[in-house]
């Protein structure tokens, strides 16, 4: 991500008593610097707000209370950022800073600050900067596992907590405009996923790509918000025929999504998909043509990615769907769940 | 009561006067998103429905026929039935007696947000199964001038049951699974395919 327009957006995005702003935090903290941002943010709060934001760890209606969908179609519960002070609202973001990697909380940032150019060009109040809630199921802990909640339209955000472990499953991201003009530069939320998955459909020579390209039309998202436990039979290409710098750009594709999360938790994840590459797949739909609207995934037996750009009247690469997900530790589950 | 049939009026009319290409989920389809479950001893299609705000009242009149706002069982099992009706499994060749197994119909109210998903599950019983291959396909012709579908084989729950190929038609409105049949294998159970929680 150029640098220049990272600085442009946070210097935007600190502006104005309803804009997201700069934290202070150091971003990707270990998990004890994450309890004390999430601390420091519920003392901003009084015991009504507190009540809003606190979910039993148990709650599982509360953990499956997420959607692609605007907040006034899909209710979130927990804290509205357009209800919190500036301080507090300063205190919320900086536990993103705290629990993302810096890529990872600057590209929620600009995913929200999408919104708020779809508010602003379409005049809607269902969407925008202040339609977005946080919530924590569990209290923070260094500990006892528990859970972070962020979302609004086109992102929700699942970060389970057990000690120094750490999952993004299951998350959704998406944009919509998923590229847009701030301050005569070019904001691209999902740049990167786009980039990549090119770059790595043209490596493919034409058996690989002729595996891996799917020939049926895929509309949505298959196992997106709302789908949890589903896991699908794997098609595309499959890692065992790719090279070894394929299987390296198919990391570094998926890294886009791994890579929200603090960089240790993220290579620890990347190293898991590294040792089953072979039985990873790679399935594309839709034109090959460089920058153009199609779906792709990813799935290998710890992670499931899809990537769906919406068809909706519109320029499809201006409005794209994601999901990852993993099929063993959804929920970090696997730390938790007896 | 009052308050929320209010907001939910004025929710559905900023929703129709947002341009739709602008606007972020699809609502003037009706996504039909079919799951296949193959098992030793049965076949499950797990449909869930999603009609988009645009449509909404189109899908709610085949639904709620006597128009009184709400959705009786009798109205949810009459839905069933027509969709059944626009459904065409087959397993090798034979014409597969689909049964309601488990539906969750949501309330018209938030049909019409373009966010209810009405849940279907039928299924159908596949055994006794011979060792070997096997093909089932799929057809759904259900509301196709509205509707946009998904098919998808989920991941085989028992190693007993290897999906070999999956062809869709362009829109996946239909599909062929092959799928081979080992009842010799432990059967190891997995995480997938599981039984969806109807709420």
């Amino acid at each position: 991500m150029n640098k220049m327009i990272a600085s442009i957006l946070l210097v935007l995005l600190s502006a104005g008593s309803n804009s997201f702003a700069q934290t202070n935090s150091t971003p990707g903290a270990p998990t004890a610097g994450i309890v004390a941002a999430a601390q420091k943010f519920l003392a901003t709060l009084d015991d009504s707000q507190r009540g809003k934001v606190v979910f039993d760890f148990k709650d599982e209606a509360q953990r499956k209370r997420w959607s692609n969908l605007p907040t006034a179609i899909f209710k979130r519960q927990g804290m509205r950022m357009g209800d919190l002070t500036r301080p507090q609202r300063d205190a919320a973001l900086a536990v993103l800073a705290a629990s993302l990697s810096p890529q990872g909380y600057e590209k929620v940032l600009q995913i929200v600050e999408a919104d708020e150019v779809l508010r602003k060009s379409g005049g809607q109040s269902i969407f925008g900067r202040d339609e977005y809630y946080l919530s924590f199921l569990g209290q923070p802990s260094t500990t006892e596992p528990w859970m972070i909640q962020f979302g609004g339209h086109h992102l929700g955000l699942n970060v389970t907590l057990a000690g120094e472990q750490r999952t993004l499953a299951p998350s959704h991201t998406g944009a919509q405009p998923a590229i847009y003009e701030l301050e005569g530069k070019t904001v691209r939320p999902l740049g990167g996923e786009t980039e990549k998955a090119f770059a790595l459909l043209s490596s493919l020579n034409e058996s690989q790509r002729k595996q891996a390209i799917l020939g049926f039309q895929m509309r949505d998202l298959v196992l997106g918000p709302g789908r949890d436990g589903q896991t699908i039979q794997p098609e595309g290409v499959k890692g065992s025929v790719l090279t070894e710098k394929q299987r390296e750009m198919l990391l570094d594709l998926a890294g886009e999504w791994t890579g929200i999360l603090h960089e240790a938790v993220a290579k620890a994840k990347l190293d898991e998909m590294r040792k089953s590459i072979a039985e990873t797949w790679f399935a594309w739909s839709g034109p090959i043509e460089k920058g153009s609207a199609a779906y792709f995934r990813i799935q290998g037996p710890t992670v499931i990615i899809e990537y769906a750009p919406q068809r909706l009247g519109g320029d499809a690469t201006r409005h794209v769907h994601t999901i990852y997900r993993d099929p063993t530790n959804d929920y970090g589950i696997k730390w938790w769940k007896r | 009561m009052v308050e929320a049939v209010s907001r939910t009026l004025s929710l559905i009319l900023a929703l129709l006067a947002f341009p739709s290409a602008a606007f972020g989920h699809r609502d003037d389809q009706y996504l039909q998103a079919t799951l296949v479950v193959i098992e030793p001893s049965e076949i499950r299609l797990q449909i869930n429905l999603t009609p988009g705000v645009a449509v909404a009242e189109q899908v709610l009149a085949r639904i709620d026929r006597d128009r009184d706002g709400a959705i009786s069982k009798h109205e949810a099992a009459a839905y069933a039935e027509l969709l059944k009706r626009d459904l065409t499994a087959r397993l090798d060749g034979r014409k597969l007696e689909l049964k309601l197994a488990a539906s969750e119909l949501v309330s018209p109210a938030e049909l019409r947000t373009g966010a209810g998903t009405i849940q279907m599950e039928f299924t159908a019983i596949s055994g006794p199964l011979a060792a070997g291959a096997h093909r089932l396909t799929l057809e759904n012709r259900h509301l196709t001038t509205m509707s946009v579908y998904l098919i998808n084989a989920a991941q085989p729950r028992f190693a007993t049951v290897q999906i070999t190929r999956q062809k869709r038609n362009a829109n996946q409105s239909a599909c062929e699974i092959d799928f081979t049949y080992h009842p010799l294998r432990p059967k190891i159970a997995g995480s997938a395919g599981q039984r969806p929680s109807y709420r």
